[in-house]
């Protein structure tokens, strides 16, 4: 097939999708105001954590920075190592080091127990532990904090000479640094995932099965039109929709929930347009089963759940333990999820997460070769 | 001489166990109206989506308006049109629409697409309707607009698929009539139906398949003339033992009987006098007679007086006494 041949196909694909849609209401409706609109509306109003039973933080390297180098600092770190919440405290960073390595992944926190700690604690003053954290990976901020309060509330650096004293407020004060976001920008990152994820799928591999069930498919597949051309034809139309689908949600979140994102508009939509593109690929794939639409609809619910489950979209992935946290290094939306984060949350340039961003391209490349290799041998499932 | 058209070889289909095209080899003519008849699942619409590319021969192949079907499906696709249960149009689009977007994927573009699309929706009448979504016209508009999708590339072969099936008399006639036309510009018409009576008004040869074999090919008037020769009796009875049973179905003019209590369903060559000989012979033989009735012969029975009885059927096909068990359970 000659070069223009595929690309008077393909456009006439993505018009014809358009068109297709703009003559019926209730997809228009579905796909452009009522997802977007309801997971924006109902995290917006019901933005919360999930509770977890296990320490959360137990697993996470953390920077453990003592500049006081005292009796009291050492205790400090001899309660948290043998705590149960900080497992893996590693010490040996400068602090202007840790906190340029805050983001890489390498550390999640810093914990900096600050020149004088010791000093104030005996002057009967309250001592400050200032923690810097990766504000990307959004719950982990809180849960540290909360962990190391827990931890400390009760220390008393004359501990051997003096009882503690009971209902007396905790000697030491938890100083949270790091970027400030607004309560919405997590909600924003979290919707335009789930949006784009959730709308995408369905109108990939929804679209197919439907095209296959009305016998659209078969049409096409009679005609001289390649297999490719229609996969491209539909990926330009979906592309289309999921910029508008993407400015949308930013619209709601900015000015209906105050979110505050840190990087532009055009790095947000091509980021997002990035995941749908990733998840087209895997919508191919599933459309090659030859499922009906309702088939379709089931696997998307367990995609959704599951990429609830294990993508960071509720819980921070380098929260997650054991298995669950392998399953969760190999999903690509994940990756996805992590960059979209970054860069919403705290502003982080994308070259310094350029691996991140290869594993999703590469992933999606990947989707599309599977995808085409298995519409093309899964032909005549789909024209019965 | 006409060139073919289309020219099958072996052409084989089949689904997991089951065997749905056997081995086909026919041809078709250049400008030809060939007519493929058989009953539901004889394997006329698997033979057909094999010809458009739909489907891929499990083994044989066929060439169609000279291209290869399975080393060149590309080329095969822009020579032919179909109309088929499965091949529908966007239902959400108007038929200009649908017309309009397919135009583009047969490289037909601009001032020619305009002036094809609006030839044909004036051809097939369709005026206001032409702007009406597919979803919102009859059965038999969609039929049009299905005809119209199959011609707009002006094919070399159409594949016109049970197509007057769901359609009124009159609608039928009309459509068989623009096929007709359509032969005589130059085009090939495959038509399958399981109408005994519709080859016989339009095609130039008919081709009998069952059970995914080509059992006869004709012309239709052959096939007329044999069906005419058939006549069929359904006798209401009581009493009926195996014995009577097998001595009825020893009378010579006998093709085919079928006892489903408390029916008897006798095909026979037209013999004025042989109600009168089945009568006298059920009732020497203790039978009681409730009724009689002629009837028009069933396309299954048509097809066993023209392959020459079950026999014959069972020898071609290659079936030995537990095939033909197996086939009885199977339509009881």
């Amino acid at each position: 097939m000659s070069k223009s041949k595929f690309l008077s196909d393909t456009l006439a694909v993505t018009i014809n999708e358009f068109r297709v849609l703009r003559r019926n209401r209730t997809a228009i409706l579905l796909s452009l105001v009522v997802i977007p609109f309801f997971f924006t509306a109902a995290l917006g109003v019901g933005s919360g954590g999930a509770g977890t039973s296990y320490s959360v933080t137990a697993k996470i390297p953390i920077a453990f920075i003592d500049d006081d180098q005292t009796v009291a600092s050492g205790r400090v770190y001899a309660i948290l190592a043998r705590s149960g919440d900080f497992h893996q405290l590693i010490q040996g960073y400068r602090e202007d080091n840790a906190i340029a390595t805050l983001g890489t992944g390498k550390i999640y926190a810093v914990i900096v127990i600050p020149k004088g700690f010791q000093d104030r604690l005996l002057n009967d003053q309250v001592g400050h532990i200032t923690v810097y954290v990766d504000d990307s990976v959004a719950d982990l901020g809180s849960a540290i904090q909360g962990n190391l309060l827990k931890n400390l509330q009760d220390f008393n650096p004359r501990l051997e000479v003096q009882p503690v004293r009971v209902g007396v407020s905790s000697p030491i004060e938890i100083v949270a640094r790091g970027v400030k976001f607004s309560g919405f920008d997590v909600g924003l990152t979290v919707i335009l995932g789930l949006v784009i994820i959730f709308a995408t799928f369905y109108e990939i591999a929804g679209g197919i099965s439907r095209e296959s069930e009305e016998g659209t498919y078969a049409r096409l597949a009679v005609s001289p039109i390649g297999l490719g051309a229609i996969m491209a034809g539909k990926t330009f139309y979906d592309l289309g929709l999921n910029a508008v689908r993407a400015l949308i949600v930013c619209a709601l979140a900015v000015y209906g929930y105050g979110a505050r994102p840190n990087t532009d508009l055009l790095t947000i939509v091509g980021l997002s347009l990035l995941m749908a593109l990733l998840t087209m690929g895997f919508g191919f794939i599933i459309s090659a089963l030859g499922l009906g639409v309702r088939a379709v609809i089931i696997v998307e619910f367990f995609l959704v759940l599951f990429l609830f489950a294990f993508s960071g979209f509720i819980i921070d992935r380098e929260l997650l333990t054991g298995f669950s946290k392998t399953i969760s290094y190999s999903l690509p939306w994940a990756y996805g999820i992590e960059v979209i984060r970054r860069a919403v949350l705290i502003g982080q340039p994308l070259w310094t997460m350029a691996n991140q961003l290869m594993f999703v391209v590469v992933s999606t490349v990947v989707f599309y070769g599977i995808a085409y290799f298995v519409l093309k041998i899964s032909r005549e499932r789909l024209v019965i | 001489m006409l060139e073919k058209a289309i020219e099958t070889h072996n052409l084989t289909k089949v689904f997991g166990h089951f065997t749905a095209v056997d081995g086909l080899n026919f041809d078709v003519r250049e400008g030809e109206l060939f007519g493929l008849l058989g009953p539901n699942g004889a394997g006329k619409t698997t033979t057909v989506r094999m010809l458009c590319t739909l489907l891929e021969p499990t083994t044989g192949t066929a060439t169609i308006a000279g291209y290869d079907l399975v080393k060149e499906p590309a080329k095969v696709r822009r020579q032919i049109g179909v109309v088929s249960e499965g091949v529908m149009l966007y239902k959400d689009l108007s038929i200009e629409e649908n017309l309009k977007f397919l135009s583009k994927l047969y490289d037909l573009s601009g001032e020619k697409a305009d002036q094809r699309v609006k030839e044909l929706l004036e051809m097939f009448d369709f005026r206001e309707k032409a702007k009406r979504q597919v979803r919102a016209l009859s059965s038999g508009w969609t039929k049009k607009a299905l005809i119209c999708a199959a011609i707009l590339h002006r094919p070399k072969i159409l594949f016109l698929d049970e197509v007057t099936s769901g359609l009124d008399p009159q609608s039928a006639t009309a459509l068989r009539d623009f096929t007709r036309n359509l032969c005589n510009q130059g085009v090939t018409v495959v038509w399958t139906t399981h109408y005994m009576t519709e080859p016989e008004k339009i095609c130039d040869r008919v081709g009998i398949v069952y059970g995914g074999r080509m059992i006869q090919i004709g012309s239709p008037n052959d096939l007329k003339r044999k069906v005419s020769e058939l006549s069929v009796m359904e006798i209401e009875v009581s009493n009926l033992s195996q014995e009577t049973i097998d001595k009825i179905r020893s009378v010579q003019e006998i093709c085919n009987l079928r006892y489903e209590p408390p029916f008897l369903r006798i095909s026979c060559e037209r013999d004025d006098e042989l109600t009168e000989k089945m009568t006298k012979t059920l009732l020497s033989e203790g039978v009681k007679i409730r009724a009689i009735n002629t009837l028009e012969p069933t396309l299954e029975e048509a097809f066993i007086k023209l392959t020459g009885g079950e026999d014959e059927i069972d020898r071609i096909l290659g079936r030995n006494d537990t095939d033909r068990q197996v086939m009885k359970e199977r339509s009881k």
